[in-house]
Parts: structure tokens; sequence; C-alpha cells
């Protein structure tokens, strides 16, 4: 049972809610965003608090999500806090501006609730919208409940704006899952946001467009000028695995909570056969682990929390020497028959100490990744560590897949 | 600047309080109708206004290249798709914040009527505090001469070449600055070349009235490159273009249409067409099809203008 600490108040609330009050918390200058299913409930609460006084911020109910991104970049690079949100196809149309967002260095947070993407209209959770936009140089997070995610909306915004980082930061949760799923949370007093925020305004200001100050942004970078750049954006993604781990550490003494940083481990001491998960889906990973672990079976669950810069190293370091490693993936990566996380596990896999490495793919559309789905997935991982023959990718709720391909 | 005599001051110098922010030398084509406009913005509105531009024919001296630009402006580059929510964005942080600010969204027709329509209008319809001006050469001059929806009837560009089969632009243009008249912000006007002092006072009542929304100038912009014309006529072209009604100059405080120049027996649209490359091939018939054009839209503007005085509610019931 969670009990409140310090001054924070325990409450039954959404994974949207959770993501909106987190926001709140934060005091953003400009608050920009435009509904989607399922992320509508966010921009709901935040124009409630808005209405209410409770939210003291520039709020633009913009006539698209592409807009949404374009303004809270250009209120950033003018110097302010700001936050939005999205989904599917509304993080696909405002992707040109996303692009923009990362290469001008802008400290956005977003939220964005995973849902499928273009291609076939699927009302339904599927992290296809993340994969889809991983390549754009933001940092992506990843929160397996509703808790997390208002913890990691607050972590975000220490991410993004320090002055080592300056990077848009997206936090990313499972819609229908999370999105709607009410839970007990911690909710953090103002004054221990503020006070956990506050390293922020003792670092060095960041540049900012002001009127009549003789200064742009938007630049046509080419060649050398466009490489050094990109070669300091690169560099600003690696610092932010180890700040990441920083951060988590420090949220721990503010708020007694800590998850991690870049990988959460659970169950992982003596685990010979591992599940890489992420998302909702490692709620259910851990209780089937518990029921395992009854039975005597040697199995962990490496969560992933960041999933853009890639936290190999934190990756290896935990899976090295393991039997067998099943990855599972609520996402497709066309043109490889793996996950894509798996695929991207799978480039590491001569630094891993000979564990052998499957894919499983579920989730998709909404089919639920079931306790039944997760214990078929741990047993083919350890008939794997037995070495026993079991093929490279597995759908797990679409048996028909596996017979051909 | 030399001193004058009394009252005898041009209306454009006078006009012209401010320092041009540009390099004496920048990357435009000869006779550019943009670059005349983006000198004369800074040096009658001030030089702490804050530009945004999109990639188009200003993005080269706008937004410049890697560490340098060709001015000294404050300005944003941004993206064609979200030039207005850009603007919006800042316009409410430096507002937020306290700090003075004069945001100018300047476009492209492309931007403007095309791909940044929606955002435009969602500007507008939130009444966001800033000045969005689209210089217009009718079409997407920077690509390459591609037809855009200023473009007008009859016009020859790369998407709408000259071929059998095919005689340029067979499409009306749109009217943009219309379109935002009728989208109840405080100021909407149109403004040329041709007439600076007309310019120079529609940049400063938009400059006042931004305190009240959403300020659009269209200023008719061409361009000797793409059009195919001397380029020592743009200024004339203008000129043209206002004398035969193609580009009539008014403007519409909150609404309210009044025509700020009234041409006396207006010169047929052929007038205007006549050193134009671009309208070589059209034949009397096209002409005519192109005049009946620019006859509706001045009679819709005719008509808006007087809809104040003439228009009679119906009763209403008891």
């Amino acid at each position: 049972m969670t009990t409140p600490r310090n001054d924070s108040q325990i409450k039954v609330i959404t994974g949207n809610a959770a993501a909106a009050i987190g926001a709140k918390l934060a005091r953003p200058d400009v608050v920009a965003a435009y509904p989607i299913t399922p992320q509508t409930e966010v921009i709901e609460q935040l124009s409630l608090f808005h209405a209410t006084g409770e939210l003291d911020c520039e709020l633009i109910t913009v006539e698209g999500e592409n807009s949404a991104m374009n303004s809270v970049m250009a209120a950033s690079l003018a110097g302010g806090r700001v936050f939005t949100a999205s989904s599917s196809w509304g993080l696909v149309f405002m992707y040109d501006a996303v692009l923009a967002v990362a290469g001008a260095r802008a400290p956005v947070v977003m939220v964005n609730v995973n849902r499928e993407t273009p291609g076939i209209i699927a009302v339904s959770c599927g992290q296809q919208d993340m994969i889809s936009t991983r390549d754009s140089g933001w940092i992506f997070t990843i929160a397996e409940n509703c808790q997390e995610v208002l913890d990691q909306v607050l972590m975000a915004y220490r991410l993004a704006e320090d002055y080592d980082i300056q990077l848009p930061v997206m936090v990313h949760y499972d819609g229908f899952y999370v999105s709607y799923l009410s839970e007990v949370v911690d909710i953090p007093s103002q004054e221990s946001v503020d006070q956990f925020l506050s390293i922020l305004k003792t670092q060095p200001e960041r540049t900012k467009l002001v009127p009549g100050q003789k200064l742009g942004c938007g630049s046509h970078g080419i060649l050398g000028g466009y490489l050094e750049l990109r070669h300091k954006h690169v560099s600003a993604m690696e610092r932010s695995k180890a700040k990441f781990d920083q951060i988590d550490q420090e949220f721990m003494d503010q708020f007694g909570r800590s998850y991690g940083g870049q990988v959460e481990e659970y169950c992982m001491e003596d685990a010979e056969v591992v599940l890489v998960g992420s998302g909702s889906m490692c709620g259910t990973i851990k209780s089937v682990i518990d029921e395992k672990r009854e039975a005597g079976i040697k199995v962990g669950l490496l969560k992933l929390r960041m999933y853009r810069p890639f936290p190999s190293e934190r990756i290896i370091e935990s899976l090295k020497g393991r039997k067998a490693v099943g990855v599972v993936d609520r996402s497709l990566n066309f043109g490889f028959k793996g996950g894509p996380i798996y695929t991207e596990i799978k480039a590491f896999e001569t630094q891993m100490g000979g564990a052998k490495l499957v894919s499983f793919i579920d989730g998709i559309a909404n089919t639920d990744i079931t306790k039944a789905n997760v214990a078929n997935m741990i047993d083919m991982t350890c008939d794997l560590a037995a070495g026993k023959d079991v093929p490279e990718v597995t759908w797990v709720s679409y048996p028909e897949a596996n017979e051909g391909v | 600047m030399s001193e004058k005599k009394k009252g005898k001051l041009s209306p454009v110098i006078d006009y012209k309080k401010h320092e041009d922010p540009f390099s004496k030398g920048v990357a435009f084509c000869p006779g550019c109708g943009l670059e005349l406009l983006i000198r004369f913005i800074p040096q009658v509105m001030g030089n702490d206004i804050v530009m945004t531009g999109t990639p188009s024919c200003s993005a080269p001296v706008l937004l410049g290249q890697n560490n340098q630009s060709w001015h000294s402006l404050s300005y944003f580059g941004t993206l064609m798709t979200g030039a207005a929510a850009n603007a919006t964005g800042l316009v409410r942080y430096y507002n937020r914040a306290g700090i003075d600010n004069t945001v100018v969204c300047f476009n492209g027709d492309g931007t403007a009527a095309d791909i940044g329509f929606g955002n435009m209008s969602g500007a507008a319809e939130r009444n966001e505090p800033f000045i969005y001006i689209c210089y217009d050469n009718e079409g997407y001059m920077n690509t390459g001469i591609q037809k855009s929806g200023t473009t007008p009837y009859g016009a020859s560009t790369t998407t709408t070449p000259v071929a059998k089969g095919s005689r340029g632009k067979n499409l009306r243009r749109m009217n943009l600055a219309l379109k935002m008249a009728m989208s109840k912000i405080p100021y909407a006007a149109t403004a040329t070349l041709s007439d600076l002092g007309d310019l120079a006072k529609k940049l400063l009542k938009a400059k006042e009235m931004k305190k009240n929304g959403f300020c659009f100038l269209h200023v008719f912009a061409p361009c000797p490159t793409g059009w195919g014309y001397d380029p020592a006529m743009t200024v004339e072209v203008c000129r043209r273009a206002v004398k035969t009604n193609y580009f009539p100059l008014w403007e519409a405080e909150n609404g309210k249409i009044r025509m700020t120049k009234t041409v006396n027996k207006p010169k047929p649209v052929e007038h205007y067409m006549e050193p134009i490359k671009k309208f070589k091939h059209l034949d009397d018939n096209d002409r005519a099809i192109l005049q009946e054009d620019v006859d509706y839209e001045l009679c819709m503007l005719g008509g808006l203008s007087i809809l104040e005085k003439e228009c009679v509610l119906p009763e209403a019931a008891d």
C-alpha cells in the first residue's frame, strides 16, 4: 500500500490524468495541444486546470497537431517551458515539426500515448507510433503505469532543460491500457516539485530568441556547419544516458521512488532466462515471473525505460552471460522479421557472452498480452536456454504467422 | 538622409525612420520585388521586430547559412507547414513574459495560400497578436516557378506549362486577402511596391492594431525571373497591376472594407499583362476570362465595402 511521503496526496487517477498533473506541477509557460484518442483526456484536464486557475500558462487550442508542435517549439526557443501531448496519427501529422524541434535543440517535453499508426486505421494500443518516429533525434522514455507517467514527466523536464543536454523529451505510455486505467498515484506537492526542478535555475541560461537582440535561429546548416551541429546533437544524446540515471537517483532523494534510470531490473540477480519488455506489459510480466519463481524457474525482467538514446551499455551489462533472452515487441519492424527492439538488441549479441536471443511480437492493436501469453514466452525462452529448437520470431497471439514466414 | 525643404518630404523617405538591417548586396535576383519589400519593412517598423521565415525565395537571405545571416534582425527560420503556429508560440511567450514584441510572420504565397493556410486560418480564428505578411509572387519561384493558389488564370508555370493541350493554369486565382478579411480579424490589407506610402501606412497601422489581434498584409511582389519581364520593370508591373485593378489596394479594419486607392477609368488587364512573358501565349478569349475574374473580384470587394451601410437585418420576432 502506498503511503504518502511528506506532503504528497494519494489519489486514484488515470494515466492521462497523471500526465496532465505532472505537466501542471512543472509550471509550463505555454501548452498547445489537439485532441486525439486516446490522449484527449490529457488536454481536457489541462484545459480544466487552466480554466479553474490551477494552471497559470498560455493555453493554445490549436487547429491541428502540426501547429501544436510548431507553437511549443517557438515558445521554447523564445525561452519558455512548454508541454504538448499527442498520439499515433497526431504524432505523425506533427512529424516535420518534431524533427525541427530536435534540430533546433528545443527542450520541448511531451507525452505520446502509444497507439497503432498508419497503414490500417486502428484505434487501439501499439508502440508503432513510437517506432515510426524513433529516428527523430528526440529522447524517448517509456512509462509502465500511472505513477511512472507522472514521475517521468517531471524527470523529462530535468533532462530536457538540463544545460548539458538541451534536447526534447517524449514520454511514451500505452494507450487504452495506461491512458484509461485508474490506479493509485502518489501526487507530489507543488513545493517538492518546485524544489526538484529548481536545480535548472542554477544552470547557465540557454540561448533564447529575444526581440532586438540580433540573434536568429533556424539557419541552413551546410557542410561543416551542419556536421558540427549534428555531432553535438549525437554527443548530447549520449550524455543523456548517464544524466537520466543521475536524475533517477535525485528523484529518489526528493520523492522516495526510484526506477533504475535507463533500465529497470526485476528479479535479475540470478536470472538465467530474461524477458526484455517495455511499457504496460511489464506489470503482467512481473506477476508471471513471481509465479515462475515460486516454481523454481530463474527468470527475470529487463524493462526499458529509455528507448532513445538506446541504453546499449546498460542492456549489455544486464544481459551478459544469461542463458537466453526473449525480447517482447509491441510493434513491427517492417523489412525485418523480428521486432524492432529485438533487432536492436541483436546488434550487440556478440558482446553478451553467449546469451541466445529470440523475438516475441505481441500486444499489437489491443491484443492483450495475457499472463498465459507471458508464461508461454518464458517457457519458450527456457526451451532456448535448454538448447531446444525455438523459432527466432513468434507472433504470440497469431499462431497462423508462425507456420509460414 | 539629406535635409529637404519643409512640406516637400517624400512620403516614402519620411516613413523610413530606421536603418536598413540588411547587407548591401544579398543573394536575390536583380529586380526582385521581395528584396524591396524585405528591406522596407524594418526601415518602417523598426529593427526590434522578430521575423519568421520559411524555405522560400526569402530563405537564403533571411535564414542565412550556418552561423551567418545577411541581416541583423532577430529571426526564426522555420517550416512552411507551421509558420503561423511558430509566430503564435513566440508571441504567446513574449506576452506572458512581459517582453515587448512585434512578431512579423513573413511568408510567400506558397506558405500563405497553400501549405500553411490551415495554421494561418487557425491563428486568425484565435486572433493571435502578430502580423502576417504574405509576399505574393504568384507561385513557387524559389523551387523553379511552379503554380500556387494565387497563380492567376492562364499563367505559364513549370507545373502549368504551355504545350499541346495545355494553355497555362486553367483555374482562377485565390483571393487570399479577402479570405483573411472575412476572418473577423482586426486588420487586413493589400499593398504593393508602386505605392510605398500606402504600404508604409499599412505596416504602421498593423503594428498598432496587432495589440487587438491578428493582422494580415497581402503584398503583391512580382518576380522578373519567374514571370519573364525586364528586371527594371518591377515597380512598373506593380503600378500596372493597381491601375488595371488586377491588384486593388484596400484595407479592412475590424472587417470594414475601404479602398485606399480608387482607380478612375481603369485600363484593361491586357495593359498589365503586356510586359510579362507568362501571359504571352494567351489569346483574346483567355484575356477576357482573366478580365472577367478581375472584374468579379472588384465587384465582390465593392459589394463588401458597402455592406455595412446597406445591410438591413430582418425584424426580430416578438
